[in-house]
Parts: C-alpha cells; structure tokens; sequence
C-alpha cells in the first residue's frame, strides 16, 4: 500500500491533474458492493425468491399429476433460513474433523449463506451446497485438499455430489470468492488497543476467545449482510470488554470517520437473539416436509425431472438435425465448401491471389 | 610453414607466429587482432584491460592495395591507414621494402589513391575491419574535444540536451561529409566563443581523473597494507604458540604437578588470549572498512519507488502501526519458530499485523441500510439466478 495516502478528501491523484476521492477498500469490494442489505431488503428478497419458487414448483407438480399441488405444504422463508443455519453447524463441524483454518469455516459459510440468498432451499438441498461450498472455499482460500481425500473422509459422498454443484455455486456467488472476515477484524482490534495512549493492562487470551466466540456465533445470523466485518468486531470485543472496546472506537472516531456506537448494541442483540445452533426438531419437521415440496426437476428420476430432460434433448436433437440439413444442402450443391470458389475470374490477372484467405 | 603434428612431442619449440598461420590456413578469413605498441603511430582504441597497448587489425586476406603483396607470401605484412583512410603496407622490419618507406620517406607525397598529400607520420593503426568506424572514431575523438560542455553548465536539462543534439548534427554532417565548410566555421566559432569554458573543462576532467587515479593508488595501498597485517600476525601467532609449546615443555621438566592438568591450564589460557586477539582484529578491520565505504558513497538523493498507484484509499490514517511487537499469543507459534519454516517464502508477521488492523477499521463509520432501497436480484420463472 502507498504510504503516502492521506484522507481521502485531500489526496490529489498522482498521474491526473482531477483530484479524484479516493474509493476506500472495503467500499470497493464485492462484499460492499453486492451483499449488503438491509434487515427488511433481506426478508423481502427471500419471500419474493419463496414466492417465485413456491409458484414455479406448484406447477411442476400440477403438470406431473393434475390436483396433486393441493396437499403440499411448502417451506416458508423462515424455515429455509432454519435449515440453512442448520447446515452452517455442520460446516464448523467438517472444518474441526479436517482441522481446517478459521479463514475457510468463515469463508463458507459466508458462501453457503450468500448461495441462498439467490437460490432456494426447495431447489437446492442444502446439504450438498455445504459440501460443495466447504470445498469451494478450501480452494479459494489457498489450501487446496484433494477431493479423494475430502470424500473420503464424509461419510455417504461421492466426488460428483461435490463436483456437480461446484459450477452453480461459483455462478450463484458471481464468482465473488473474496470474502472480508469480522475474526480478522477481531485480531487486528485486539492488537490495536495496545496502541492506546494509556494502553490497557495486559488482555488475557480468554478474552480474546471468549470475544472470537460471539464472532462465530454472528456467522449463524445475517449480520455480515447488514454490517461490516469491523463493526461485527467491535461488537463481539464490545461483549466481553465493553470500556476499552468504547475507548478504542473513540479513539478512531474522527471529522471524516464518524462512529456510531450504537451499532455495537445492535448488533449485540442480534448475535444473542440469532446465534445459536438451530432447535434440532424444528428443522427435523421443516425437512420432512421438504421431501415433498422439493422442485420435481430437480429430483432425478421424477416424472418433471424426466420431462425436462426430454425436452432438452429434443432441443438439442433439433438443432443437430439443422446442422445437418444445412450441410446436405451444400452437399446437394456441389462443392462441400460452397460453390464461391467456381465463379470465373474477373480479368485476366487476379490481383486477390493472396494465400490468407 | 605449417607445425608437423606431433612436433610438440619431440619436444621441439612450436613457434607461435607458425602456430598462428597454421592454424589460420585452415579458416583464413578469420579476422585476426594481434598487438602493438603505440609509440609511434596515433589512431587506435586502447584494449579493454586497460593496458596500454592497442589493438591492431590483422586479417589473413590483407593485401597492400598498392603493390599488391599479400599476407599469405609475406606473413610480416602490416597495413596502416593514412589520414585519407586508405591502406598501405608499412613493413617495419625484414627484408621487404614498405610502400610507405618508399613513397614518403622524402617528405610530403600525394596518396596514390586518391592524390591527397599525406606525410609519414600520419599513418595509424587499423583497429576496426571496417574503416569507417575507424574514421567515425577519430571524427568523435576531435570533436569531444573541443565540445566537453557537461550537464552543470546549463540551466535545464532541455537545454543541455538541445546542445547534444547540435553537437551530434554537427559529427553527422562531418561524417557524411555534408556541408563541411559551413560545418568547420561553426567549429570554429563555436571553439572561439567558448575558449574559457572549453579549457576549464578540461583542468576539470584532468582533475578527475588524477582524483581516480589516486584513488586506486590508495585503495591499493591499502590492500597491501591489510596483507602484511594479517601475515605479520600470523607470523606472531606461530611464535606464540611455539612460544606455549616450549613453556610448557619447561614446566613439564621442572614442576612435579600432574602433567595433563598442565597441559589443560596452559591451552585453555592459550584459547582465551587467541580469541581476544581474533575478537580486536576483526573489530578494527569491520570498522575500516565501514569507514572507506562511507568516505567513497556519494549522497545521491534517490525518490521513493512506489509501485503501485490508484485510486483506492487504504485507511491509513485511522492507524498506526506499533513501535516493536505487538503482545500477541495469536502468532506466537510463527514468530518463535526458530527454523523459519513458518516464515518461509517471505512472511513477514508485520504485514500480517497491519492487514488485520487495517480490517479492524476498515468501513467502521458505513452505515447500515435500512428499509428497503436495495437492488433487487433479477430471478427467472424456476428460481434461478439470471447472470448479469
């Protein structure tokens, strides 16, 4: 990084001669960009997506055996995110069992929660989304195992359960694989307040873990869609030592960068209300049903999945039938590459007799 | 004229100009650079060791152009090259008589090629196959002479290289030979104009060089000294330890003590003193060096690289980092690795300090959204994601 910058209102930009505001990092990341919502953007955007899916699916069905749709009781938004955050337990539990790093427990979960953010669970079951996220991260994260080996180890898996999904999540997350971690921001806060003027007295390690605990907690809620990682930081800092957590964030509060305090509180409550494991028979229910309102195209074997793969191939039939027709035509008329080459030249020197063409 | 094979097992002297023709009937073409002294003729560019001799053309199709003999009968066949820039042979020893002896040794005579009048001594060596770099070298030896003017003569770099760029115009036109007598009388003016600066820049480059020179001779010098040092000390610490070997013979013979504990004591004292020496000697040479190196360096204000530049703002007035190391447990294991093998490939905890906390202050003021202003995800009729 260029030690030079300065506030971004009064750096000039080196090569122009406009002074240009400079963008800050985080704002230009993806992770500002496009995955940040508000609390009430997040529930609409979900019930719309139910909605759609609920809507889509009521037709499969009814299309497979006309009345049948009736009796169905699909999932509600709620019970998605149940099911998701259900999930989000078994991805710390994989990532102990492989002794993973805590940078690729974060990073997929961040995955799999933003891969339902722009899909369903009634299309797609979460259970081989985490595996296929867990995988994705271990490699975008720069600690790449073999799938054998990663199969292997999870009992019931097939490499293609991993491999199939592997395109769709990377376009569901728009191949956006960087993502800003609030543990880190933990680490750098906890390092940061020993430069504070009357550096407090030395801060045990438990506090530190016992602060990267809320940190983990907040990765079951949807607090890094509504916050920044720095703000989840201080919040889970805030919990544990609630005066030096203050004193810090006054310390950065400045004319240009002005700190609301009371995020700290909000997010706090949230963590509390949200950041716990799922009540195992809730989502146990929310499954069974699951089984029967699941999108018939994409259970393989149904009548729906059947038809949709007929249709495909009849589309693929037809357009290689095309083909052929076209290549009997030129058949038809002669030369297989076309009758230009035939035409009798224009004057006795062809001045276009050049060998590219 | 060619070695037998074999002759060097007889043991008979090969002749190394006898070696050379053999050796160069077989490839004749091979250009050939043999060396002479320079106290005669002028021309020339000096060997790249830096001695004083200078490299001489020397090709086995040389051929005087005016009488016609060839290197091949003639292997002592030397060609010059008069100031018109055409070849004659200049044998200065044996039998033959040179062209040039014969048509100059009564004074000024007319080039029999092109008719200039050319004197004895004007002829130089051939350094360069081709005589046109030959004479593109003298041209620039001339006119280096006179135009020495240096960047701290003018005010600004646009002027000084507007200046080079008129000298050079000036060396084209007198290489091709374009203009030359409007060419010489802006020499000449330019020579006039600027008698003073033109001499003061020599005394300056005179100086300089005197300046190298004795810098050399004093770093030589100085080489030297450290050799005699170190030999004159090896020298004592034989003597010494001749010294110690005979005392404690001594002390063997004499005392009645326990022998090998005589022994121990006195190579243990002999240890103590030959690391206190080792310890001072190495002291003062690190320092004169030190000391040479920081009298040689020149301050040479250098601007700081910076390698990458855009438009990203990275929070760095919100922190700074720690003087010395931070209290953290959290990379113990990486910074008391003794090895290195956690650092390997250039980690540096440092930088990992500073990302963590340029996230901890990372996009702290950003608000939170609220209600409902953010853009909506595009979905097609199964629930699927339509890519952008």
């Amino acid at each position: 990084m260029a030690s030079s910058t300065n506030a971004p209102t009064t750096t000039k930009n080196v090569s122009g001669n406009t002074a240009k505001p400079k963008i800050p990092l985080y704002e230009a990341a993806t992770q500002f960009r496009n995955w940040r919502f508000s609390v009430d953007g997040l529930a609409k955007l979900r019930a719309s997506m139910n909605q759609v899916a609920v809507d889509a699916i009521r037709k499969k069905i009814e299309a497979d055996q006309p009345g049948s749709s009736e009796t169905v009781s699909f999932l509600t938004p709620n019970e998605e995110v149940l099911l998701v955050k259900l999930y989000l337990t078994k991805i710390t539990q994989l990532c102990t069992m492989f002794r993973f790093p805590e940078e690729i427990e974060a990073t997929a979960t961040s995955y799999l929660k933003r891969f339902y953010l722009r899909n369903t669970v009634m299309d797609w079951h979460p259970k081989n989304v985490m595996l296929t996220a867990l995988f994705l991260a271990t490699k975008t994260c720069n600690f790449p195992i073999s799938l054998e080996t990663y199969t292997k180890h999870i009992p019931r898996t097939q490499p293609s359960d991993v491999l199939d999904l592997e395109f769709l999540v990377a376009q569901s997350l728009s191949f956006e694989f960087t993502v800003w971690h609030a543990h880190r921001a933990l680490w750098g806060i906890w390092l940061d307040v020993q430069s504070l003027p009357d550096a407090p007295v030395q801060l045990q390690p438990d506090l530190y873990n016992a602060a990267l605990g809320h940190v983990r907690a907040s990765r079951l809620t949807d607090a890094e869609f509504i916050y920044t990682p720095s703000q989840i930081a201080l919040a889970a800092f805030s919990m544990e030592v609630p005066e030096i957590a203050t004193r810090w964030a006054e310390s950065k509060n400045s004319e240009e960068h002005k700190i609301n305090l009371t995020l700290s509180e909000e997010i706090k409550s949230l963590i509390l209300a949200d950041g716990k494991p799922p009540n195992v028979d809730a989502v146990r229910e929310a499954d069974r049903r699951l089984k029967l309102c699941k999108n018939p195209e994409k259970v393989p074997g149904s009548k729906a999945f059947l038809a949709k793969k007929a249709e495909e191939e009849r589309e693929a039939a037809e357009k290689r039938n095309k083909k052929a027709a076209q290549v009997q035509q030129a058949l038809n008329d002669g030369d297989p590459f076309g009758n230009d080459v035939d035409k009798p030249r224009n004057g006795l020197v062809d001045y276009d007799d050049d060998d590219d063409d | 004229m060619a070695a037998r094979p074999g002759a060097w097992l007889q043991g008979k002297a090969i002749r190394r100009t006898q070696a050379l023709s053999s050796s160069a009937n077989t490839r004749s073409s091979t250009p050939q650079v043999v060396s002479t002294s320079s106290t005669i003729f002028g021309g020339g560019v000096r060997e790249a060791d830096g001695s004083e001799r200078i490299a001489e053309y020397f090709s086995m199709d040389d051929k005087c152009p005016v009488c016609e003999s060839e290197r091949y009968l003639n292997p002592k066949l030397r060609l010059l090259v008069s100031s018109c820039y055409h070849k004659m042979h200049a044998t200065l020893y044996g039998p033959t008589i040179s062209c040039i002896d014969t048509k100059f040794t009564l004074g000024p005579a007319p080039c029999p090629i092109c008719g200039k009048i050319l004197r004895k001594l004007a002829f130089m060596h051939q350094t360069f196959e081709d005589l046109t770099v030959e004479r593109e070298i003298a041209i620039r030896r001339r006119i280096s002479k006179d135009f020495n003017k240096r960047r701290d003569d003018f005010p600004d770099l646009k002027s000084y290289n507007d200046y080079l760029e008129w000298v050079e115009e000036i060396t084209f036109n007198l290489l091709n030979d374009i203009d030359v007598p409007q060419t010489e009388a802006r020499i000449a003016e330019y020579k006039k104009e600027n008698s003073n600066l033109i001499e003061l820049n020599h005394q300056r480059e005179h100086a300089y060089l005197r300046a190298l020179r004795e810098q050399e001779e004093y770093e030589r010098k100085e080489k030297e000294q450290r050799a005699f040092e170190l030999r004159k000390a090896e020298e004592e610490e034989r003597e010494e330890q001749e010294q110690n070997k005979r005392s404690i013979i001594a002390k063997l013979e004499t005392s009645d003590k326990d022998p090998t504990k005589i022994i121990a004591k006195a190579k243990k004292a002999n240890a103590l003193k030959l690391a206190n020496a080792r310890a001072a000697s190495a002291l003062r040479s690190n320092a004169d060096v030190l000391r040479s190196r920081a009298a040689q360096s020149f301050d040479v204000p250098d601007v700081p690289h910076v390698p990458l530049q855009d438009d990203y703002y990275a929070y760095d007035d919100m922190f700074k980092l720690k003087e010395g190391p931070y209290n953290d447990f959290f990379s113990d294991a990486v910074r008391k690795d003794r090895e290195g093998i956690m650092r390997g490939g250039g980690y540096m905890i440092e930088e990992a300090w500073e990302r963590a906390i340029r996230f901890a202050v990372a996009g702290l003021d950003i608000p939170p959204l609220r209600g409902l202003d953010d853009p909506q995800h595009k979905l097609d009729i199964s629930g699927d994601v339509i890519m952008a």
